[in-house]
Parts: C-alpha cells; sequence; structure tokens
C-alpha cells in the first residue's frame, strides 16, 4: 500500500513550494513503533501568505492529478497570482481531493503562529521518495490548544493519554 | 422507549454537556511528554515515515468487515 499523499509531496518538492504539514497527520509522524496514531481523513498543510507560492501549490496539484476546490466549488481558473492574491487576502482555505480518499487542505492559517516561527523549527520526513516539511509536534498540539474546538480538544485528551502510556514503558525510560 | 436504549441516550446528552464546558489545560507534564517524544531519534529530520500511511489503512480495513450481532435475550 503507498501513502496517497507522497505523490503529492514529490510534485510539491519539484516545484519548491513551502509548506509545513500541521494538524493530527503531523502529529502522526511523531511516532515510535508502540505508539497509538489517530485516524484523520486529511491531510493539512500550513503555508505562507504568498501568493506565488499558493500558485505553485496548486499547479503541483495538478501535476499530481489532484482536483482542488474552493468551500464546494472547483477552483476557478486560471490559477493565477490574482486569484491568489483574493484567496491570500481573505486567508480561504482550498482544498485538494484525489485517489484513495485523498484529501488535502491547503491553510493559510494555522491559530497561535505564523509560518516563519513555525517554519525554523520544522523537521522533513521521508515518505516513500517524498520528503515532508512537518511542524514541530509542539507546535501542532500547542495550535490546538488555541484553536480550542471540541475536537481539538479531544484530541488533546487523548494524545496526552496515549504518550503517558507509551513514555512509562521501561524500555523507553 | 426501550430503558436501556433511554439511559443510553441520556448518557449521551450527558457527554455533549460535558464537552460543550470542558477545557483541556496545558501541563508542563504535557509538555515534557512532548520534548521526550520529540526527542527520540526516529523523529528527527530525515527519518522514514512510510509506514505511518499502511497502519492507519490497516487499522481502518479492520472495521470493514464488522458486523452487528443480535442482542442475547
Amino acid at each position: 500500500m503507498n501513502d496517497p499523499f507522497a505523490p503529492l509531496g514529490r510534485a510539491l518538492a519539484t516545484r519548491a513550494v513551502r509548506y509545513l504539514l500541521i494538524g493530527v497527520s503531523g502529529a502522526n509522524f511523531y511516532t515510535h513503533p508502540a505508539a497509538s496514531r489517530f485516524v484523520t481523513d486529511d491531510y493539512d498543510l500550513f503555508l505562507p501568505l504568498d501568493s506565488a507560492n499558493l500558485v505553485q501549490a496548486w499547479a503541483a496539484c495538478d501535476d499530481a492529478g489532484l482536483e482542488l476546490w474552493l468551500t464546494d466549488d472547483p477552483l476557478d481558473r486560471p490559477r493565477d497570482r490574482w486569484l491568489a492574491d483574493q484567496v491570500v487576502a481573505r486567508r480561504a482555505l482550498t482544498r485538494a481531493s484525489g485517489p484513495n480518499e485523498l484529501l488535502v487542505d491547503f491553510t493559510l492559517v494555522m491559530k497561535g503562529f505564523e509560518f516563519e516561527t513555525a517554519w525554523k523549527e520544522h523537521r522533513v520526513f521521508r515518505v516513500e521518495d517524498a520528503d515532508i516539511p512537518t511542524a514541530r509536534l509542539t507546535h501542532i498540539v500547542m495550535s490546538k490548544q488555541a484553536a480550542g474546538r471540541p475536537k481539538d480538544q479531544l484530541f488533546l485528551t487523548t494524545h496526552q493519554d496515549a504518550l503517558e502510556q507509551l513514555l512509562k514503558k521501561p524500555d523507553l525510560g | 422507549m426501550d430503558d436501556e436504549l433511554e439511559r443510553v441516550l441520556r448518557g449521551l446528552e450527558k457527554a455533549a454537556e460535558f464537552v460543550k464546558t470542558y477545557r483541556f489545560e496545558m501541563t508542563e507534564e504535557y509538555l515534557g511528554l512532548l520534548a521526550r517524544l520529540e526527542a527520540m531519534p526516529q523523529n528527527q529530520s530525515g527519518a522514514d515515515k512510510s509506514h505511518v500511511w499502511p497502519g492507519l489503512q490497516a487499522y481502518r480495513n479492520s472495521f470493514k468487515n464488522v458486523r452487528l450481532l443480535p442482542r442475547k435475550p
């Protein structure tokens, strides 16, 4: 089974798109073989407020054969700098969908963090042959606490419990 | 209404009310756990995470053949 995100990860890297994987998908990368993981239906990518970068992200979706959406409608064409300026000005979210139920949200907002702040401490994980820039786990968790939605509260409570169970195992010290 | 069903529905209502008022508190202990996980060798840049999605997919698939059994009298 191949990770459906990997082709997009490669396309984003080819186009030198700046982004960070955040959210539950990002938290799931901070693993130990004995660790619990959290089921999520989508990948959240945090992008800087940079229209040119966003245009390249959309183009990478085309390269990877993904559909792009703005709310419930297909994202207009041409997907150019003007359109990206409008999306950036509104901090709007665009979503890509593709095979294997892949859903990817391109967000311009990470509650509690500016892009450059999170970028300074990011890590790069490898999925198949794709490099995936990923926000620091502590930043992902702090952002979820700042967002404070019921689903974030549930995640934080469950995540803390899972870490307590994992890290008290003797072989993990 | 069946007594047990009514009891379950009351429980769900209570849980929904609790969620509205619950606020997760960040603690030094949790931050310490996060720091320990981040410091592990398998969580440094360059680490291979190709196993994460297949693991989750296997978990999802494990529910595909689940069926509800009739309750025993």
